[in-house]
């Protein structure tokens, strides 16, 4: 089943309040890192978290041009597609 | 806030000398404890390849649970003066002693990240402060894991996570039998140190209570060092 942008943002938010994010549960597409406060280890749980719950792996590369809740959404689901369309 | 329920405790190097008794301790303190050797003990695997490392940990948190408490204690000795020591000697020492404790580190850091709990012991040595000439490779290797444990300490601080080391110093063991008489002399304490020593060092280490010790050096050593 295709994973949905709500599916993403959902799951970030979780884990914005495991990490104890202020704002967490109302945060949107357009939040970045910086003004999130979530540094480079934060970032570091949260990637764990939507590669075990979509079943993907982000690459350090990948990574870094992502600033925002926005971008990581977008990297996940096209991971997650070119996941489901590769042969198995 | 206590380790989580099946958190398991990872003993390096834990089926003989100072690893065995800090196991013993660490089973004592209520921890379901398992040991890595590369041969010998519950699971295998070579500490200087990542990939090994790698296979370990996934077996571990399969079969055991989650690693919540780290003691990289394998190591081994390659003496010889720095003029003649092979370079083969120079690296095999430092892929078990040091790379191995970063490998180790690395992947435990992942199970304790989730638990938001962890404790780190690094096994260091007296010689990493103190030098002991023969003894390049393996002074290298365990100041490199005094440096490893602070950076490790500060990194991790925030999240529930200590990272500490203990230095022991002369502690009777199959690996010391050798140079054993030798070294006494140098010892204040006028005795060797026994492997149960330097497991009550790490078992405080790895205790709730030391949740605010953290990037600290514990010598266990007779004042060796000081």
């Amino acid at each position: 089943m295709a994973v949905t942008e709500q599916d993403v943002l959902e799951e970030i938010r979780n884990q914005l309040k495991e990490i104890k994010v202020p704002g967490a549960e109302s945060a949107t597409p357009g939040d970045t890192w910086s003004e999130l406060d979530v540094d480079s280890l934060d970032l570091v749980e949260l990637v764990k978290a939507l590669e075990d719950r979509f079943d993907i792996t982000i690459s350090d590369d990948d990574l870094k041009p992502i600033e925002s809740v926005g971008a990581a959404i977008d990297l996940t689901m096209r991971l997650a597609d070119e996941k489901e369309g590769s042969p198995a | 806030m206590p380790p989580p329920e099946n958190a398991v405790a990872l003993v390096t190097g834990g089926t003989r000398g100072i690893g065995a008794a800090i196991t013993k301790r660490l089973q004592e303190d209520g921890y379901t404890t398992v040991t890595l050797g590369r041969t010998s003990g519950d699971v295998q695997a070579d500490i200087g390849d990542p990939e090994s490392v790698q296979a370990a940990f996934d077996k571990v948190r399969s079969e055991y649970g989650p690693v919540c408490v780290l003691v990289n204690n394998a190591g081994e000795r390659r003496d010889g003066l720095t003029i003649r020591m092979s370079v083969e000697d120079w690296e095999a020492v430092i892929d078990t002693n040091l790379n191995g404790a970063f490998h180790c580190t690395r992947r435990a850091l992942d199970d304790m990240l989730k638990a938001r709990w962890g404790r780190i012991v690094n096994v260091s040595s007296v010689v990493a402060l103190h030098a002991n000439p023969g003894q390049s490779n393996y002074g290298a290797a365990k100041a490199g894991m005094l440096s490893l444990t602070r950076t490790v300490a500060r990194e991790m601080a925030r999240k529930g996570i200590t990272c500490n080391a203990v230095t022991p110093g002369v502690i009777e063991t199959d690996m010391t039998t050798d140079v054993i008489d030798k070294l006494v002399a140098g010892v204040p304490a006028g005795r060797v140190g026994q492997p149960e020593e330097v497991a009550h060092a790490v078992s405080f280490l790895c205790s709730e209570g030391a949740a605010y010790v953290n990037g600290a050096t514990l010598a266990v050593d007779g004042a060796m060092a000081a």
